[in-house]
């Protein structure tokens, strides 16, 4: 394959888990939001899906309305949930011949669904859980019709190496920032509703309860989100099925390339299997999350250099 | 003319060859599909003509407009009426076509080679030296099996005679061939059965032919040539016709940054490293091919590909410098070509054309401007040109200012009526002129042209402009068995 098009379809996999994960995030956001109308503001999350200075977040940054419209359907800020989905669309039109048209249509669909006014308009002024979760939905068609259509050649191998990739960076991330918070949270009983709100931006509540039942406690949240093999939101089971995935591509790499992100990828697959952070003090945990974030990072910049060309 | 309401509101024109009408009633060649079609209601075929639309948009048959930064997605306009020509006529067509690429890929090796169409006096010297698009780099370039034109699309006419005239030769990249393939597939599923009950030759072995003609180009012992196309990029507006092609051959689409020159070899860079290309379908200009020879600014072709072409370690279609032979100053000597070179009168005429370097054609031209198209000889797409009928003064005397000042630059030709021919606009039919591309392909076993075609279409009322540049459509075109 064209390492052009490798690059082309491993980023078009990122951008739509990305969508994805912060629609996801924003939508649990919103929620809280209207749970806890105690000096509620959007600063750290424009902080992360915009590109606005200080003084341009605090003109919206109490105005979910506002927000919103900003960090999804804004086409000034390059790292809105439209300029994901354009960005996809982008990459896909560059490789039609490597995708299916089922997978085309689809994301095709999203992108004239996410720029249409109405839908605009009624997170605006009506109820922007419809909106957004209307915009999920896409995304999980997408995935779904990748999966079925697509021959399992290495255009899928690459779409699906770039969405554990990103999901498993959005995990590590996430995790990071709402632990943070709870650290910083001088109130105790808001422990509960935190982890409550963590577990669901990582679509991770459902089975969290089914798991643990109605017990909200840090050990096991750290125990599903970091550990669980079978939940798809883990930071463990994001990296083992990027693993599995890097396999596929053994006959078709240069071995010493092959070799290389073996080691990258299985070093951090151990570095989490085989850690016990339980028990740790909130200063390791942020470490060790940051280190798995870094060495994401080294694997993507790996795949970059050695299987997409770019030096 | 019929008594049915679709065809009774057909108004003829005097003095243009219609495709469907004569003044004796429906040609032939038309009168089953007509028949056909006579007893629909009119809601049937606007529902036809809306599905037809729904088709090329839902199947992504679009080119991307960009505006502001975003794509917007459009069709390039169809119309459901076919145009059909007979077998005789298809005959004459293709022998025409044939005989012409012959003497102009002669002409080709020659005037890069030995120059004798120069030094018999056939054509001035200083027209091919100052013409841009001579490319002094192909001067004794071989190329392999000395063909140059492998893909050309020759754009024909029809005056109020009857008679087929060349209008164009387009033997650089021509564009347009996607159209003629689905536009077929569109047809089939809004006529159903009419095809195969018109015995209507089919047009789908074109990417075989071409991809057959490409392998054969390779230089490599080797069972499998490595075939690729070479697009500028997805912001070209031809781009969905590269993606077609491409999947239809099952090769690899690639663009300039895929490509890479080693030791004058060309490597495009995969996952797996570098691997040898043999030949190269580009769809990229000479003027943007390498950019080491060429425009240092190019970011479209690949740094080192001349060299690496005129050694023969890749070969590259079209070849490079075809843009002599179709230039609108050279075409006027085609027919001599024909005689030159082969011994043979031309199949198809020219359309008549002045030479405006030429003082006595200059005049003839000035004083007779309202019957005249002016056009460049370095533009197309309909860009560039003058039509005098429909000038305003102002207009004709800037055109006669830049004439003066660059003669060469410009040729004149009398305003050829086109045919026209029904098409299906606002529930009824009307007429619109047309022109034809057939696509022929040149070998090494001979040239092939697929029997069809892209008719093109101009969609405004009066209009003789049919690039799509300018509002023009096309049409599915049938050549009967």
């Amino acid at each position: 394959m064209l390492s052009r098009v490798a690059d082309t379809i491993y980023w078009l996999g990122r951008y739509m888990e990305r969508t994805n994960g912060m629609l996801q995030v924003i939508l649990t956001q919103y929620i809280s939001s209207q749970d806890d109308a105690d000096d509620f503001q959007w600063r750290s999350l424009i902080k992360i899906y915009g590109e606005l200075t200080d003084d341009e977040i605090k003109s919206i940054e109490t105005s979910s309305s506002k927000a919103l419209a900003y960090m999804i359907f804004s086409r000034t800020n390059s790292a809105s949930a439209y300029n994901n989905v354009m960005f996809s669309r982008e990459n896909a039109r560059g490789i039609q011949d490597h995708i299916t048209k089922e997978v085309w249509q689809c994301l095709n669909d999203y992108y004239h669904y996410i720029r249409d006014d109405n839908l605009r308009k009624e997170a605006s002024i009506a109820d922007p859980v419809s909106s957004i979760d209307f915009l999920i939905r896409n995304g999980l068609l997408f995935t779904g019709t990748v999966d079925n259509t697509m021959t399992r050649g290495e255009g899928f191998t690459f779409i699906n190496i770039g969405k554990f990739i990103e999901r498993a960076i959005h995990s590590t991330d996430i995790t990071r920032i709402k632990m943070n918070e709870l650290r910083n949270d001088p109130h105790e009983g808001h422990a509960a509703m935190k982890l409550r709100y963590l577990l669901y931006s990582l679509f991770g509540f459902e089975v969290y309860l089914k798991t643990y039942k109605g017990n909200f406690t840090t050990k096991n949240t750290l125990d599903l989100i970091l550990y669980n093999p079978d939940f798809p939101h883990s930071i463990l089971y994001s990296i083992e099925r990027l693993y599995k995935y890097f396999g596929r591509l053994r006959e078709e790499s240069l071995h010493e390339n092959y070799e290389r992100l073996e080691f990258l990828i299985g070093k951090v697959m151990n570095n989490i299997k085989y850690s016990n952070l339980h028990e740790s003090d909130i200063k390791t945990l942020d470490a060790f999350l940051f280190q798995i974030r870094l060495d994401l990072f080294e694997i993507s910049a790996a795949f970059s250099k050695h299987y997409f060309g770019n030096s | 003319m019929s008594q049915n309401s679709l065809l009774q509101s057909y108004q003829e024109q005097p003095h243009v060859w219609d495709e469907m009408f004569s003044t004796a009633g429906i040609r032939s060649s038309y009168k089953n599909f007509v028949s056909a079609i006579a007893d629909l209601p009119e809601a049937e075929m606007t529902h036809k003509d809306e599905m037809a639309k729904k088709l090329f948009m839902s199947q992504g048959i679009t080119f991307t407009v960009y505006n502001s930064g975003e794509g917007i997605e459009k069709i390039f306009p169809f119309d459901i009426i076919p145009r059909i020509i007979t077998g005789n006529e298809w005959a004459l067509i293709e022998a025409g076509i044939k005989q012409r690429l012959k003497a102009l890929n002669v002409f080709l090796k020659d005037i890069y080679h030995n120059q004798y169409i120069l030094n018999d006096g056939i054509i001035p010297p200083q027209l091919i030296y100052s013409c841009p698009n001579f490319l002094r780099e192909m001067i004794n370039v071989n190329v392999p099996f000395d063909i140059y034109t492998h893909i050309s699309g020759v754009d024909l006419i029809r005056d109020d005679d009857g008679k087929f005239y060349v209008l164009e030769d387009n033997l650089r990249t021509p564009s347009g061939v996607s159209y003629m393939l689905e536009n077929r597939s569109i047809t089939y599923r809004i006529f159903p059965d009419l095809l195969p009950k018109n015995n209507v030759r089919s047009v789908k072995e074109y990417p075989d032919l071409l991809y057959r003609n490409l392998l054969a180009l390779g230089n490599r012992q080797i069972s499998n040539p490595r075939v690729i196309l070479l697009s500028p990029g997805i912001y070209n507006s031809a781009y969905f016709e590269h993606t077609t092609l491409a999947r239809l051959m099952g090769i690899e689409l690639v663009e300039g940054r895929d490509l890479i020159v080693d030791n004058n070899y060309v490597y495009m860079k995969t996952t797996k490293g570098l691997q040898q290309v043999d030949v190269i379908y580009r769809r990229v200009d000479d003027e943007f091919i390498d950019p080491l020879v060429f425009r240092p600014d190019s970011i479209l072709g690949v740094s080192g590909i001349y060299w690496a072409y005129r050694k023969g370690n890749v070969a590259i279609v079209n070849a490079m410098g075809n843009g002599v032979a179709d230039d609108k100053a050279i075409y006027t000597y085609v027919p001599d070509m024909i005689r030159y070179y082969l011994n043979e009168e031309p199949i198809l005429q020219n359309v008549p054309t002045y030479q405006l370097a030429d003082e006595d054609s200059k005049k003839y031209v000035f004083e007779n401007m309202n019957k005249m198209v002016i056009k460049r000889t370095n533009e197309s797409g309909g860009y560039g040109m003058l039509m005098g009928n429909s000038a305003s003064d102002e207009e004709i005397q800037n055109f006669k200012n830049a004439i003066n000042a660059e003669p060469r630059n410009f040729i004149a030709q009398p305003i050829i009526s086109l045919s026209s021919t029904p098409c299906y606009i606002n529930g009824i039919l009307q007429p619109r002129r047309v022109d034809l591309r057939p696509f022929a392909l040149y070998g090494p076993e001979g040239i092939s042209i697929v029997p069809g075609g892209l008719t093109r279409v101009a969609l405004k009322e009066g209009s003789m402009i049919v690039n799509s540049s300018q509002g023009g459509g096309s049409k599915d075109t049938w050549v009967l068995a």
